[in-house]
């Protein structure tokens, strides 16, 4: 199968500064792609490559197997800015009318029911929306005409909690009917329960791409073991994964990492009265990334 | 109609509506004076006229005679506030397109659909144009009827001369800021190099009658090819509005060539 995006050596420099440098990345078809940095990494320059809003200094960018100049393609996907705006005294059920209709239709019923999933306000002039409501527009917008491809830059951003969850379970739906998502977010929380792959960037560069499943596989969990009486340590020394080992009295604490099969064998052989087995700390991994060491890291460890 | 033509017209027609009562109510106040000022020829005639500094009627259009009905229509609405009322509001217009929405950043998802670059100014353009054929219209009705009701007799084609050539003088300078916009992105820009063109160029025209040492110039001014043809009294200089429609479309065509090369909102 063809990626939807390729990208080979996709630099972009604005005058002097740098904006992206030599981006090699590939996003596959039904996969959702988390797209993460710090503030000024190039998320958005990528994007907007990506979509033919600016063009690139050096280097290729392919969209669902042609080039993004090419009208049509811009058609099947489905695009949200990071810097939305919507002004004027026009109503936003007008304004996607006018959208719906240049992407060759969409139904006032779809517009609708989608509206009344994420509660926007369609009859107020756009320029007097809330942050937030202007946002529900945007997903709407690119939402709305089913594209296969959406590219959603900081989605989440001004979205209270509940709308936060409806837009992620938008986006689980979309990945089950096999379509694509490519969302960029300064946080891994944002993303990490939708993706199936995350990229990082940092100063313009691409610093990993990684498996979220394998990654949670791999991450260092804190695990608590309480028993009804105290436990012999060398029940639990030298085992496969586990860590920072501390026996006391009736509990037992470790970190591990990988899989947890040998711990949980050894404490099965103990009358258990509790147990507390944290998630993973994704965040903490991927914020070593953002920071200097994290590159030093990247390079030599994934 | 393209919806992207019927959606630019739809944003615009607030500001065109504005235009067209403010444009329509300018010219029925002027030639509501017409009756009071062919009562008093004294006061109004060309000995009047010939007062005032010649650089200042010369800036006038000449002020040759204010109390013939084509006279004061040429002087008060054809020679400068007509052109410039419209170029103003063409620009504007012109700015609309590209430069504004640019700069608010609601090009941006404009642009992401699926509309070739080329057809997206192409049809800017097309609105402009629309926007502006309505304006032009609308008063071109209004001056034909009042003129009557005053006794002007000015005849029907040398006023659709005269109101031919504001609209093209006003498109070439819509699509002048058009242009700047689609290459810069800066409605800034757009409007200083509109303002400096029409201000310099009417200068040139109007001066440069008597001016020798820029007379030279009067060929590049737009204004040239609306005034030197003397619409009014002499009807329809073909070759002139051609020059201002051919203007038009080199404009036009640089302003999708640039608008095509180049990185959006940045
Ligand atoms: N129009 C521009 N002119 C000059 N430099 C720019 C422009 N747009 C972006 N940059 C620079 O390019 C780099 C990448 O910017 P970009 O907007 O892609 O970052 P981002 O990852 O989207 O950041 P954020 O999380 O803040 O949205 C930054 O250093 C930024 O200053
Ligand atoms: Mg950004």
């Amino acid at each position: 199968m063809t990626a939807v995006v390729r990208t080979e050596g996709l630099t972009k420099f604005y005058g002097d500064r740098r904006g992206l440098e030599d981006l090699d990345l590939e996003i596959r078809p039904g996969e959702v792609f988390g797209y993460l940095g710090p503030n000024g990494a190039g998320k958005t320059t990528t994007i907007r490559l990506i979509l033919d809003v600016i063009r690139p200094t050096r280097g290729r960018v392919t969209v669902l197997g042609t080039d993004p100049r090419d009208a049509r393609v811009r058609g099947r996907i489905g695009y949200l800015p990071g810097e939305l705006a919507l002004e004027g005294r026009e109503r936003a059920r007008d304004y996607l009318a006018f959208l719906g209709g240049v992407r060759g239709g969409v139904s006032r019923e779809r517009i609708g029911a989608l509206a009344e999933r994420l509660e926007a306000d369609l009859s107020a002039p756009m320029g007097r929306l809330s942050k937030g409501n202007k946002q529900k527009v945007g997903l709407i917008q690119a939402f709305m005409h089913e594209p296969e491809f959406l590219i959603l830059d900081e989605p989440t951003s001004g979205l209270d909690p509940l709308v936060q969850q409806e837009f992620l379970a938008m986006v689980r739906e979309v990945r089950a009917s096999g379509r694509t998502v490519l969302m960029s977010s300064h946080v891994l929380a944002e993303v990490e329960n939708v993706s199936d792959r995350v990229g990082i960037v940092r100063a313009g560069r691409l610093v990993t791409v990684e498996d979220i499943a394998a990654l949670r596989e791999k991450a260092v969990r804190l695990v608590e073991f309480h028993f009804d009486a105290p436990v012999p340590r060398e029940a639990f020394e030298g085992l496969a994964g586990v860590r920072d080992l501390r026996v006391e009295g009736a509990s037992v604490r470790c970190t591990i990492d990988g899989r947890p099969d040998a711990l949980v064998k050894a404490a099965a052989r103990f009358t258990m009265v509790h147990m507390v087995c944290a998630e993973p700390d994704l965040e903490e991994i991927f914020l070593t990334y953002y920071s200097e060491e994290g590159e030093h890291h990247a390079g030599a460890g994934v | 109609m393209p919806v992207l033509v019927s959606k630019s017209l739809r944003d615009y027609r607030r500001s065109l509506a504005g235009w067209t009562v403010g444009i329509t109510a300018f010219f029925a106040l002027y030639l509501s004076f017409y009756p009071s000022i062919t009562k008093d020829p004294e006061l109004y005639g060309r000995a009047a006229l010939a007062k005032f500094p010649g650089a200042m009627r010369d800036l006038m259009g000449g002020l040759e005679d204010f109390t013939s009905g084509i006279g004061y229509l040429h002087s008060l609405v054809y020679q400068l506030f007509g052109p410039m009322l419209f170029v103003v509001c063409a620009a504007i217009l012109g700015n609309r397109a590209l430069a504004q929405p640019e700069e608010s950043g609601t090009l941006e998802l404009t642009v992401t659909l699926p509309v070739d670059r080329r057809r997206l100014v192409f049809e800017r353009f097309a609105a402009l144009a629309l926007g502006l054929l309505g304006l032009a219209v609308v008063t071109f009705l209004a001056v034909w009827v009042l003129s009557s009701a005053v006794d002007m007799n000015v005849a029907f084609d040398r006023i659709l001369a005269g109101h031919t050539g504001i609209l093209l003088l006003s498109l070439l300078f819509g699509t002048l800021a058009l242009a700047v916009g689609a290459a810069t992105g800066r409605r800034g820009i757009a409007m200083a190099v509109v303002g400096v063109v029409a201000v310099g160029g009417y200068v040139v025209e109007s001066m440069g009658r008597n001016v020798d040492a820029i007379a030279w110039l009067r060929w590049i001014s737009p204004f040239h090819y609306y005034l030197d043809g003397r619409p009014l009294y002499q009807g329809f200089p073909t070759g002139d509005y051609l020059v201002l429609a051919g203007a038009t479309v080199v404009l036009l065509v640089t302003a999708i060539l640039a608008f095509d090369r180049r990185d959006v909102g940045v």
